[in-house]
């Protein structure tokens, strides 16, 4: 009897014009997102990794030089286009792609797309993710809005009724026939998506195939909750009309609205300083020492005489090493001690932002798989600073190397531009590279969303439960 | 004329019975003033950013005024005093930070536009230009992707739902509650019943705008009689885009259907202009043109610095003398006159690569606009924030004045550092008076 029922509202939807049409448009727009998104995406990526390794050629054939001058040379670390972020482009446009590593400084990752494009692009990327998270759960509610109403306003219900079918029944069969007929377009498309995946993308990413499993599931419960919860809003609307101008409404305060509330409001409720505040604090606590009664001059001197007395001498000419290199890295680990003291209080206050947002997740499942869908892609918050940690590490290490390098080898009493060394040392530095976090990390980090979205799924069940039997039938 | 009044005052007394548009409009109105209030909040801390940074700047200018004037017979005083009057600095440490702000314009509130993008201010000393404008504003990027809900954004968007909200059942709702055969029998056509209905909103919505915008002025407490041109032609582009979803509206109330499908059709008609049609320009255009890789500009000057000091001091001098005349080459070994000469070559190369990039996203960025009547929602953004002085262009006339500022200083610097001349306390003042 459920089969029977799930067929025919499969058979009188996929018979009604309107929604033909609708699902034509959004499969086609579907097959753009996916094909354009996936071409342009593997273009921005061939340019990155180009780009990263010329600036690695550059940096092997710099010459023969001072190790420290080879620092203040420095390096490029360029953030690699992740693989999915072709179904979701998420934070991508917004956060740097660069960032220039040297000596002495944590520069910034620099030039988002959306710096370099006029007001468009604030109207977002058509994407998979937009139009499963917005538009797919639209035709929802053009399927459901009227599925229980309709059967009143003609009478069919209690025709239904009197073959013996259950109310609950009844409600599921229209669940699920509704479920399937969004799996139906759903399904095929995201296929082709991973039809698209090649060695390639694997190389670059190997949880990928884990990752878009999860971002699959992800978006068949939230179709699941929203077909749902617009056929309960249906079953107990008062008549069609009610029932669609509450399902809109709800879709535009959901999709349109609150998305842009919460992320506003949280930037109220976790202020975050200013670029110079953070750069004055940095270097107010490098000279006056961390606890503000460390000054530089003191910690110098401090560490002069720590080295003096380790090699048992009473100037810094007799020193069997380099004065200079030591007291460059030890500046610059001071350096990165404040930096990291301090850029943790920001990112610290950013996820506490986005925090709110997943909460918000348990009022809106749209928030919960947008900021799910994000992360599987690649594309959040959490990808970005793992990348800016990566690069920040990777300059430590080689700046260190060079400082170690000056210290143990240019021997005192050499001038600076009298002690080279040349493409061995710098080929002695890996090129850069990074790995996406994996998908065990980034399922833990969004269990706010994982678990919104399943609570929304068991209350909805629940509710469905209860309410189902005493659906009027007139 | 008087059938007309008589529809619309019967019409006004209709609409204004039923709830589902009291609660319409409430709902409007808190999004508007929620926006002008959420606009104001991000300006005021804008401004109170570059408050603290133009504080800071004069406090540590005040102690160069200070220092000039210590008696230098004692030995305490002598470090101050060379920080004062030094053009080239102490050590490594360069002689002063100089900020430029870029402070928002007046109606920057109800339209922040592109501004959450950029810096509002820069600090540089005389140096290059080039290595000091590569820093960005503290920003949480999902901030920046969802926006700003400005009073722009309850206009662009929200707006358009209003009138599709009011005109879904213009006719429909006759048809469908009975009514329509008694305005049939009518002495006036239904045309004419339908037109003025029609009109009745649209000047609701358009008196709602006005309401909302002048509330705007007001509570961001922004004259208008100050920015009167403004204020007018932020007007004429909001009753134009109400005016264009009217008459989309229009076409579909005259196509008859059921009030569900129109109510389904008008939303339709607004996914595409608002979302679909500039996310698919969007897509195709950053498929087809990628942005161009400005690391490349990072790298041409850490190369171009490479060699100016690999290289004989030479190098550097031989370049820069020709091109600065004004300059004498007296001597040509001081590390201060090839140490700041060379910045001037940094920020030369640096400039030349930086607009040819421009001229890359310009030509990027014409593509967008030529197709941007597909998406009257951006277009209409746009042209909002270009009068709110917003945009991404108001941004780079910001950064011309902050390298003819940068300019400027490094005259004044240069002549004397290349006479090997200190500053003078009327040196310092003149200074002053620029920051």
């Amino acid at each position: 009897m459920l089969k029977l029922i799930i067929k025919k509202e499969i058979l009188t939807a996929l018979r009604d014009i309107r929604l033909q049409i609708s699902g034509g448009i959004l499969i086609v727009l579907m097959l753009t997102a996916v094909l354009v998104g996936r071409q342009g995406q593997r273009k921005i990526g061939v340019e990155r990794t180009k780009a990263q390794s010329a600036m690695y050629d550059k940096w092997l054939n710099q010459g023969n030089k001072h190790p420290h001058s080879a620092a203040h040379y420095g390096q490029f670390a360029f953030k690699p286009k992740p693989v999915l972020s072709f179904l979701d482009v998420g934070l991508d446009n917004y956060t740097g792609i660069s960032v220039f590593l040297e000596a002495h400084k944590q520069n910034e990752i620099l030039f988002s797309a959306a710096q370099d494009s006029n007001g468009m692009t604030r109207f977002g990327e058509m994407t998979a993710a937009l139009i499963l998270q917005v538009l797919l759960p639209l035709l929802i509610i053009f399927l459901t809005f009227n599925i229980f109403s309709k059967e009143r306003e003609e009478g069919t219900l209690k025709l239904i009724h009197a073959q013996g079918l259950s109310l609950r029944q009844l409600f599921l069969g229209k669940v699920w026939g509704t479920y399937l007929m969004v799996l139906l377009i759903f399904l095929p498309i995201i296929v082709l998506a991973y039809l698209l995946l090649d060695d390639q993308s694997v190389n670059l990413d190997g949880g990928v195939t884990m990752k878009f499993l999860s971002l699959t599931s992800g978006y068949a419960i939230y179709f699941l909750v929203f077909v749902l919860l617009c056929v309960l809003i249906s079953a107990f609307a008062k008549s069609s009309g009610f029932s669609l101008l509450l399902l809109l409404g709800l879709w535009i305060v959901s999709c349109i609205i609150l998305p842009k509330a919460t992320t506003n409001l949280a930037d109220k409720v976790y202020p975050s300083p200013s670029q110079f505040e953070f750069r004055k604090t940095i270097k107010d606590k490098v000279k006056k020492g961390i606890d503000g009664h460390n000054p530089s001059d003191v910690r110098l001197a401090s560490l002069k005489q720590q080295v003096l007395d380790q090699y048992g001498v009473s100037t810094i000419e007799e020193l069997p090493v380099n004065w200079s290199g030591i007291a460059m890295q030890a500046g610059e680990e001071y350096t990165d001690q404040v930096y990291d003291s301090e850029f943790s209080k920001i990112e610290e206050i950013f996820k506490r932002q986005n925090r709110l947002s997943e909460w918000a997740g348990f009022v809106n499942p749209y928030l919960a798989v947008r900021n799910l869908s994000m992360a599987l892609a690649g594309t959040d918050f959490e990808h970005h600073i793992a990348f800016a940690r990566a690069a920040e590490n990777y300059r430590r290490a080689f700046v260190k190397k060079m400082n170690k390098d000056m210290e143990v080898n240019h021997k005192p009493g050499v001038g600076y531009g009298d002690y080279n060394v040349g493409m061995e040392m710098w080929a002695s530095i890996e090129p850069f590279s990074y790995q996406l976090p994996s998908t065990g990390t980034i399922l833990s980090n969004q269990w706010r969303s994982i678990t919104a979205l399943v609570f929304w799924l068991v209350i909805l069940f629940f509710l469905a439960n209860i309410y189902a039997p005493k659906i009027s039938k007139l | 004329m008087k059938t007309l009044f008589h529809i619309l005052s019967f019409e006004w007394k209709t609409l204004w019975r039923s709830s589902t548009l009291k609660i319409l409009l409430l709902v409007v109105i808190g999004a508007g003033i929620y926006g002008i209030f959420f606009g104001k909040f991000e300006i005021d801390k804008q401004q109170q950013r570059i408050a603290q940074v133009q504080q800071y700047e004069r406090q540590q200018f005040d102690s160069l005024l200070v220092w000039v004037k210590l008696d230098t017979t004692f030995e305490a005083n002598k470090e101050k005093y060379q920080k004062a009057v030094s053009p080239t600095g102490v050590g490594w440490n360069k002689h002063f930070t100089y900020y430029l702000t870029h402070d928002a314009p007046p109606a920057a509130g109800l339209c922040l536009g592109q501004r959450d993008l950029f810096p509002v201010y820069y600090g540089f000393n005389v140096t290059d230009l080039a290595r000091q404008v590569n820093v960005g504003e503290l920003a949480n990027p999902m901030k920046l992707l969802t926006g700003n809900f400005d009073l722009s954004y309850v206009i662009v968007f929200l707006f358009p739902l209003l009138v599709v909200a009011l005109f879904y059942n213009l006719y429909a709702g006759e048809r469908e509650g009975g009514t329509l055969s008694l305005l049939q029998s009518q002495p006036a056509s239904l045309r004419m019943i339908l037109f003025s209905k029609g009109l009745l909103r649209l000047l609701i919505v358009w008196l709602l705008a006005t309401v909302l915008f002048v509330l705007g002025f007001v509570l961001q407490g922004v004259s208008i009689g100050g920015n009167i041109a403004l204020f007018f032609q932020w007007l004429l582009i909001i009753y134009g885009y109400c005016l264009l979803w009217t008459l989309l509206m229009g076409i579909v109330v005259w196509l008859r259907q059921s009030a569900a499908l129109s109510a389904m059709m008008g939303l339709g008609v607004w996914l595409v202009f608002t979302l679909i049609t500039p996310a698919l320009l969007n897509l195709f255009v950053l498929a087809k043109e990628p942005l161009p890789n400005r690391a490349e500009m990072i790298h041409t000057v850490r190369n171009l610095n490479d060699q100016n000091w690999e290289k004989p001091r030479s190098f550097v001098l031989d370049k820069f003398y020709p091109e600065n005349p004004q300059y004498n080459p007296v001597d040509t070994t001081d590390f201060s006159k090839w140490y700041y000469a060379s910045f001037t070559l940094l920020d030369k190369e640096a400039n030349a690569l930086k607009a040819q990039f421009e001229e890359q996203v310009k030509k990027r960025n014409a593509l967008l606009k030529k197709w941007e009547w597909l998406a009257p929602a951006a277009l209409v953004h746009e042209r909002l924030s270009q009068l709110s002085d917003t945009d991404r262009e108001s941004h780079l006339e910001f950064v011309k004045e902050v390298h003819a500022y940068h300019q400027e200083l490094k005259d004044l610097y240069y002549a004397r550092i290349f006479k090997g001349e200190q500053f003078s306390s009327d040196d310092l003042q003149t200074l002053k008076e620029r920051l």
